[in-house]
């Protein structure tokens, strides 16, 4: 899975800090326990020294005595035998607490009055156990706090430092060639990002010119056949006109005049597709789908008549949609023509209008026909037909521009084309 | 009959000229919007065919000129710009028909000669042929003084035919014309010869001679034997 950037260098942040805090917790406790112990160690011994000095002039036997009577951490024994002093750990049962608490023990040799004894102290570190503890929170918690601010502060920061580049990113992601979106970049004072969105902004604005002069040429390229395409008409035209012109000749001349028409309606539809290409916008009225079918009937009857079909029309409601009609009628037109080119001799042509939608059921041949490629520029599936292949990608133009739904289908051996329109909505 | 042709392209406005020589059309050329100045300035035409890109000037600027001098020419616009807004200025402009190349010739012809009829339109506009009269606003025909019972298509077919005298007419030709604006959906021209032979048979049926020949392979041809 993708993270995010900033996730990324919070995640190293976070990591480092969880290992410090993790290995700095013992080594914390072990060191401030160790010093405590180094002091206890010194006051064990300093008190050592003080007693040599100043309490044991003038003790007697008895003193002794009673010094062990009333001292609960200082015993003066016997001499048990030892040379040197030595400092170490014990615990002691403490009959107030009920349990064992550490105690630091300290066995020093003494002589009083010419005889030797054994000075014995102890230290409770029952308080320095708590303390360091409380310590090691305290530091903890100081540190825990540090970490997280400075995390969040990162974090914030950071943020706050990437934000041109996601919006940089989202302008990228939202922009659409064909669409008229330039992205606009927030300025920004860091170099690179700066650097980036100059680039971006320079690589759109090539492409977009690149795209635009790529569809305006073949708006141009049409536009510079009609005059050529003109002339090759009239000259028939007048070719024609000559007397004594063979059977032969005239075969050949019926032909060239049926070529120059194809290239004049495969010209006039180049047109038509880049010129929906380039507007912006067209004029909309509410137009009324019914009437648009039944004004062209008659016309499509009459082409119809040559494989005799038969043409019926269920209007199961009154249509009215929102759109430009000169499109409009375009996009039934070819519908209607793509029925009849493509259908059988004695074939049928069905044109239904019922659910805010309409469709163009024709005969034809027996099999679907591969719907993804169908609406594409010179998608041609029958090699004999006379089409151009531009009747239905104009279709699906028109229907895309004004957000319409074209579909084909295939169902009890009739090719189905139906456009769907949304609910009547105001167009602004 | 005078007409003058406005259009760069030299060639298109020749054979346009060779084209109507024929039928009675006396045709002069203008290459240039100054040249087409000019010519309307001094002489008088029936019609003016204006193509509306020239090199040193725009075609709806000529149309203003004519404003101007209170010139009364029918115009018809011959443009390779295919779209309704030059079409409505070019109509608000003045002009009285817009033709988008390519077209056929025959087409233009017959345009003109309506527009012509239009222009000098006094009280009646009708079609003389022989013995054929054709109310053109009335949409009727007779035939040596008796009405034909005749669709609106198969006057319009008369018409061009008759436009068209002594041409060979493709069935191309004839379908475009026929279908109008909805020529780009053609699918076939095969309905072409269903309206020929109806309007042959009512013709004859009615007494008329028989002008309509069949050139074969090509089209029909409209001939006063």
């Amino acid at each position: 899975m993708n993270k995010k950037l900033l996730h990324k260098t919070t995640r190293s942040f976070l990591i480092l800090a969880v290992i410090i805090l993790v290995m700095s917790a013992p080594v914390f406790y072990f060191v401030s326990h160790w010093l405590y112990i180094y002091e206890a160690d010194e006051v064990l011994a300093f008190h050592k020294e003080d007693f040599l000095k100043e309490s044991k002039k003038d003790f007697t036997k008895a003193d002794i005595a009673a010094w062990n009577k009333y001292n609960r951490n200082v015993r003066i024994t016997e001499d048990i035998g030892i040379t040197n002093d030595s400092i170490f750990s014990k615990e002691y049962f403490d009959s107030t607490s009920k349990e064992n608490e550490p105690f630091r023990e300290l066995w020093a040799p003494i002589t009083i009055n010419g005889k030797k004894y054994t000075y014995i102290e102890r230290s409770n570190l029952v308080v320095m156990e708590a303390m360091v503890i409380s310590i090691a929170v305290m530091f903890l918690a100081v540190i825990a706090f540090l970490m997280i601010g400075i995390i969040w502060l990162s974090k914030r920061s950071a943020a706050k430092l990437w934000a041109p580049f996601y919006d940089t990113l989202h302008q990228v992601k939202d922009f659409e060639i064909d669409k008229n979106n330039q992205p606009e970049f927030v300025p920004t004072d860091i170099v690179e990002f700066d650097t980036l969105n100059k680039s971006i902004g320079r690589l759109i604005e090539k492409n977009t010119i690149i795209y635009k002069s790529q569809r305006e040429f073949i708006e141009n390229a049409a536009h510079e056949l009609q005059t050529p395409l003109a002339l090759f008409q009239n000259k028939i035209d007048a070719l024609i006109q000559l007397p004594d012109i063979t059977e032969e000749q005239s075969v050949v001349l019926d032909s060239l005049n049926k070529d120059v028409s194809r290239m004049n309606r495969l010209n006039k539809n180049l047109l038509l597709l880049s010129k929906i290409d380039n507007s912006q916008t067209f004029e909309r009225q509410t137009i009324v789908i019914n009437d648009y079918i039944k004004k062209h009937l008659g016309f499509f009857a009459e082409q119809a008549k040559a494989k005799h079909l038969e043409i019926v029309t269920e209007f199961m409601e009154v249509l009215q949609i929102q759109s430009n009609p000169g499109l409009a009628e375009i996009l039934l037109n070819n519908l209607f023509l793509n029925a009849i080119r493509h259908n059988n001799d004695h074939g049928k042509i069905i044109i239904t209008v019922a659910d805010k939608s309409v469709t163009f059921l024709n005969s034809g041949s027996a099999t679907a026909l591969s719907g993804e490629k169908l609406f594409n520029r010179f998608a041609k599936i029958n090699p004999s037909g006379k089409g151009n292949g531009l009747g239905l990608a104009i279709v699906k133009k028109i229907a895309e521009i004004n957000n319409w739904k074209i579909t084909y289908s295939f169902e009890a051996n009739l090719h189905a084309f139906t456009v769907k329109f949304p609910e009547m909505q105001e167009y602004t | 009959m005078k007409i003058l042709i406005i259009e760069d392209e030299l060639q298109i406005a020749q054979s346009i000229k060779d084209y109507f020589k024929p039928n009675g059309v006396h045709c002069e050329t203008a290459a240039t919007y100054k040249e087409a100045v000019s010519k309307i300035g001094m002489y008088d035409y029936d019609c003016i065919l204006l193509d509306l890109m020239l090199p040193d000037g725009d075609g709806f600027d000529i149309l203003k000129e004519l404003k101007k001098e209170n010139k009364t020419e029918g115009v018809i616009i011959i443009s390779a710009k295919e779209n309704l807004e030059t079409r409505i200025e070019g109509f608000n402009l003045g002009a009285d028909d817009y033709l988008t190349k390519p077209f056929h010739l025959s087409e233009l012809l017959v345009r003109m000669q309506a527009l012509i009829r239009r222009k000098n339109f006094k009280g009646s506009n009708t079609v003389t042929f022989n013995e054929i009269i054709i109310d053109v606003f009335g949409k009727s025909v007779t035939v040596n003084g008796e009405k034909l019972d005749i669709t609106k298509k198969e006057i319009d077919l008369l018409l061009f035919l008759i436009g068209n005298e002594n041409k060979v007419l493709s069935k191309a030709a004839i379908a475009e014309h026929l279908s109008g604006d909805m020529a780009d959906m053609l699918d076939n021209h095969d309905f072409v010869y269903a309206h020929i032979k109806n309007l042959k048979k009512k013709l004859t049926k009615a007494g008329s001679e028989d002008y309509i020949q069949t050139i074969y392979g090509l089209g029909y041809k409209w001939q006063n034997e």
